[in-house]
């Protein structure tokens, strides 16, 4: 195992992240208010969340902070132990072990969860997540809403009836958490965070798009850590501060060229989720002169689309409809990394088989198979994302280490 | 009345030979050393036990080999035989674990010794008999002795790799930073314990437990297992010929 | 006449390549319980369910990474080793990661004239019914504009009437086996059978069978078995069930009751009738019915008085797996023993299974 396991960070705005991921465990641990807390799944549009005053604890996002306290083999032991397959997402079988494992599971970080008030998950990103929820709503016998949408592959179109059902899951989402909390949705709320959400996004596009130059000046290993304020606190002022606040400080890097490494030989691409347990592997390209300048999980090269309709959910609805990036799609993925590897002028790519997550894993051979149609160097090292028991130190420093001569030879 | 069991594995052969209530002859023969068949292994067994084939009143196989047995009149799950043979040990047993060269399976038993409920490894090398005899050559001792050296660690180094392959390169790289042998030992039967307890939690633990398999002459796994589950284990004395004994047991109960 | 049951399937894309020689029609593969096939059927099309064989996917592991479903894996692997050139389109719903991954892969690689998506909504609620209705109309607008002909409502009548007699015939096969009259090899057998025939055919096939099958002398049923599958597209591994011992009686199937249990009601809306059998009828784990599906498998399990439960999940097949651990206890909480297996459905593997499953059965006869 690697001696140290975080991702040497290289911008002063990364820094931040930890505290406000701590705050945001604390809070919706500490919240006297009465407060309904929603455990959820990422892809769910916490805007609507937030204009109920739910608190919403995403899940995934909590197994990624377990695996990086490096205690995801004691939690997905714990979770196969209570019957999930090894097959199974690391991140659930984090969870599950988290939820079934008593005095076998590790202790949990942050002080563990809020309880969960209910559940929400969205069905258009993958089978994992929908078993995962459903199992934990027998587990802890709380309601679950499963919020469905089309899954239009080739990412989207002008569908009527697409978009008349997802506005009337969107109606029906927002029915079960006016029941939930006895409350009314106030639309203007939920239209001022659907409008600062996309500010926010459309600033984050803006950073990727930054991100194309040379020397670069934020790598992966940043920008894993900065996505999180706008997947788990959109909509709100303090995500935006952040995000502007990075963009100032990659644009300072930028005009100051000021690079991620001093003298930039190589630049890659990491397709797939990053290992959360060992993140320092993003750095280990540095001391080479390679950076990771760019990632294809949680990328954006779009802005958000102008509000279609003055009504907050139709306006979710159809802009939803007209664009869904979803990961899953072999042309789409394709298409994207391919552009990735032109406009961000990668050298070679590093393919994360990350076999417990189906949605990203199935596809990678394809890209692979594309990536060497084109002759763009790549190579492939399989692990889970979050399970660290299925990493293999010395297998895989000696595959990127024979990646890297190969980068260097060709850059000569 | 004399009955007979074999117990063909993939890599050890046993067999006993039943005389009434007493073992006339037991033998275990790991078919790597020596070439011999099943019925070599028998031939000789009762040749020095002084009992003619022709006396043997039934024969029951079991094993992965058993439907390759021509001699046998009947064959025995595994599960079964285990099951049998321990319970007749012990009466007391209520969980078997049977760790053997290649797989590892737990059974529940109640009361009468009916199987109530098992659980079999899944094809995973890593906490099988054969795993610790690797690693016992890769560390250049004798497979006999690898449990005497793990309990004389100071600590335990971490084996992470749920695979075996991964495991040994592990342990390769512990190796070469200079660790002991002792704690790497350690390691290692901690982990393979901890597969097995793992199978274990497939079912609900009843003491008491019964050690049956070739491991289960490992002194350090019978205690970490002990530890795992807070209770003693009782370990017959030859833990390696109780699927053939059970197998016996059933060719007696054929014939009675 | 159990073997020429087997040859069928064998023999499968001999015998659409002369439907199609002699009818001119066209073939359409399909993937999964949810496309309405009816509507293929009644386009005078022949719907054929893909099917893989037990080989090396040595085609289809340069496309698809190790850890993921073998069934689908190896459909695609007949694709890539051309044994299914005579497809003219194929039909993919909206069901799992794997079919998802699928959809693309297939057509990327495989010259295909007409793929087509079907959405499949992942929740059950009455705006999903509606949904699903508008997308089956879609499917048919499709399937009419690629082939150039109307599909008549008197043609989409006909077929559900041939479908749900096709059913018929299936569900009395189900009950043939609780009795003996017929094995469970025999039944999973026409149902495979139904799934790539001409459903007519099919029908008069059965026919026969079934009327010979209901004059056999009834030999002892072994341990009644109860099977739930991810997917079996043979049937193999119910076979060496029954050679140790074990009668399977009652399945929880894609390619079993799944098939065959639900007709499609009579109703001046056909859409909407065929919406509701393969959206809400069918006891999918896909579908977010954890409920229904335990109710579905509780009562036939009361109804067949099966003895022991055997859940065969194949490797990364997640709406599966997760559902195990509860399946599982639901079934021991009343009394059935359970067997489990995660597998990729090989040679080798079934000799490891043969083990278990004989352990097993020797258990449950105590
Ligand atoms: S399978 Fe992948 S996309 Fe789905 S929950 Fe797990 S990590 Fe996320
Ligand atoms: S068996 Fe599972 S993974 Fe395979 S196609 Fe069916 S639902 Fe999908």
């Amino acid at each position: 195992m690697a001696e140290s396991t975080s991702a040497k960070k290289h911008l002063e705005t990364t820094l931040l992240v930890p505290a406000l991921r701590r705050k945001y465990y604390a809070e919706s641990l500490s919240q006297t208010t009465g407060q309904k807390i929603c455990w959820c799944s990422n892809g769910i549009p916490s805007e609507i969340l937030d204009a109920f005053g739910i608190n919403a604890v995403f899940v995934e996002n909590y197994a990624t902070v377990c695996a990086s306290k490096r205690l995801s083999s004691g939690f997905c032991r714990a979770g196969e132990r209570a019957g999930f397959s090894q097959d199974v997402c690391g991140y659930a079988r984090i969870l599950m072990g988290y939820l079934l494992g008593g005095t076998e599971a590790p202790e949990a970080p942050y002080g563990g969860l809020a309880k969960a008030d209910f559940l929400v998950v969205n069905s258009y990103s993958c089978d994992s997540r929908m078993g995962w929820f459903a199992t934990m709503q027998r587990t802890l016998n709380i309601p679950l809403y499963v919020l469905d949408a089309p899954y239009q592959p080739g990412g989207g179109c002008m569908d009527e009836a697409n978009i008349v059902y997802t506005e009337s899951q969107l109606l029906d989402f927002v029915t079960f958490l006016e029941g939930q909390t006895r409350s009314k949705l106030d639309r203007e709320k939920l239209r001022a965070g659907i409008d600062l959400s996309r500010r926010s996004a459309d600033i984050q596009t803006e950073i990727y798009e930054m991100r194309k130059a040379v020397p670069s000046p934020m790598s992966a290993g940043d920008a894993y850590t900065v996505v999180w304020p706008g997947m788990y606190m959109a909509g709100t002022k303090e995500c935006d501060d952040f995000y502007a606040r990075l963009r100032a400080e990659v644009n300072h890097r930028i005009v100051n060229k000021i690079g991620v490494v001093p003298e930039e030989k190589f630049r890659l691409l990491w397709s797939g989720l990053p290992f959360w347990y060992n993140m320092a592997l993003l750095n280990y390209f540095e001391d080479f002169g390679g950076v990771v300048a760019i990632e294809n999980a949680y990328f954006r090269s779009e802005k958000s689309f102008p509000p279609q309709h003055h009504d907050p959910i139709k306006d979710m609805a159809i802009t939803s409809t007209i664009k869904r990036p979803y990961a899953g799609d072999l042309e789409q993925r394709l298409q994207l990394t391919l552009d990735i590897v032109k406009d961000y002028r990668i050298d070679g790519v590093i393919l994360a088989y990350n076999p417990s997550c189906r949605l990203m894993y199935l596809l990678q051979p394809e890209l692979k198979n594309a990536l060497d149609c084109h002759g763009i160097p790549n190579v492939n090292i399989e692990c889970d994302m979050a399970d660290e028991r299925t990493y293999s130190e010395g297998q895989i420093k000696t595959r990127l280490d024979a990646f890297i001569e190969r980068m260097l030879v060709l850059r000569k | 009345m004399i009955c007979a069991g074999i117990d063909i594995g993939a890599v050890n052969t046993a067999v006993v030979v039943l005389e009434g209530d007493r073992i006339t002859g037991s033998r275990v023969l790991d078919s790597f050393e020596e070439s011999l068949d099943p019925r070599q292994v028998t031939d000789l067994l009762l040749e020095k036990s002084g009992i003619r084939w022709e006396d043997v009143r039934a024969f029951v196989a079991t094993g992965r080999g058993r439907n390759g047995c021509t001699f046998a009149q009947k064959t025995g799950s595994d599960v079964a035989c285990q099951a049998r043979g321990a319970y007749w040990l012990f009466p007391s047993a209520r969980t078997i674990m049977n760790l053997g060269a290649e797989a590892s399976r737990v059974v529940s038993l109640d009361q009468h010794g009916r199987v109530i409920s098992f659980a079999t490894n899944d094809k995973c090398a890593a906490g099988s008999g054969l795993f610790l005899d690797s690693m016992a050559h890769l560390m250049n001792l004798d497979v006999s002795e690898i449990g005497e050296f793990a309990l004389k660690a100071g600590s335990a180094i971490e084996v992470s790799s749920r695979c075996a392959v991964f495991a040994e390169s592990e342990v390769i790289s512990h190796i070469h930073k200079g660790e002991s042998r002792e704690n790497i030992l350690a390691g290692l039967h901690t982990a393979v314990a901890d597969r097995i307890f793992e199978l274990s939690c497939k079912l609900t633990f009843m003491p008491d437990l019964v050690l049956t398999g070739g491991v289960a002459k490992n002194i350090a796994v019978v205690k970490l297992i002990e530890k795992k589950l807070g209770t003693p284990a009782l370990v017959p004395s030859n833990p390696g010929i109780v699927g053939a004994l059970g197998a016996a047991l059933i060719a007696r109960s054929i014939r009675e | 006449m159990d073997i020429k049951l087997d040859l069928l399937r064998q023999n499968r894309h001999d015998m659409a390549r002369l439907w199609k020689k002699e009818t001119g029609g066209k073939v359409v593969g399909v993937f999964c319980c949810n496309v309405p096939e009816e509507l293929i059927y009644a386009a005078g099309m022949l719907p054929v369910r893909l099917m893989g064989e037990k080989e090396e996917a040595s085609e289809a592991d340069l496309h698809f990474p190790s850890n993921c479903c073998p069934y689908v894996k190896r459909s695609f692997d007949q694709g890539l080793k051309h044994r299914y050139d005579y497809l003219d389109g194929i039909i993919v719903p909206n069901t799992c990661d794997m079919v998802r991954a699928m959809y693309g892969t297939w057509k990327m690689n495989l010259d295909i004239p007409f793929a087509y998506f079907l959405e499949v909504p992942q929740r059950i609620s009455p705006r999903g019914i509606e949904f699903f209705r508008e997308r089956i109309l879609d499917f048919k607008g499709g399937l009419e504009e690629w082939s150039g002909c109307e599909i008549t409502a008197k043609a989409i009548e006909d077929a559900i009437e041939t479908y749900n007699l096709n059913r018929r015939l299936l569900q009395s096969a189900g009950r043939f086996r609780q009795d003996g009259l017929l094995s469970g090899v025999e039944c999973q057998n026409m149902v495979i059978s139904s799934m790539f025939m001409p459903k007519d055919e099919h029908n008069r096939l059965m026919g026969a069978f079934l009327e010979e099958a209901a004059r056999r002398d009834t030999p002892p049923l072994g341990v009644r078995l109860l099977i739930s599958a991810s997917m079996l597209d043979n049937s193999d591994f119910i076979r060496l069930l029954e050679e140790c011992g074990g009668s399977v009686v009652a399945d929880d199937m894609p390619a079993g009751s799944r098939y065959f249990f639900y007709s499609v009601n009579h109703s001046s809306d056909p859409f909407f009738a065929l919406a509701e059998r393969y959206l809400v009828q069918v006891p999918c784990p896909r579908k977010m019915l954890p409920r229904d599906r335990f109710e579905f498998i509780k009562q036939v399990m009361e109804e067949t008085g099966a003895e022991g439960a055997v859940i065969h999940n194949l490797k990364a097949c997640d709406c599966h797996l997760y559902e195990y651990p509860y399946l599982k206890k639901m079934l021991q909480d009343l009394g059935l023993p359970v067997l489990f297996f995660r597998g990729e459905e090989t040679e080798a593997e079934q000799e490891t299974q043969r083990d278990d499953i004989e352990a097993f059965i020797e258990m449950i006869r105590g």
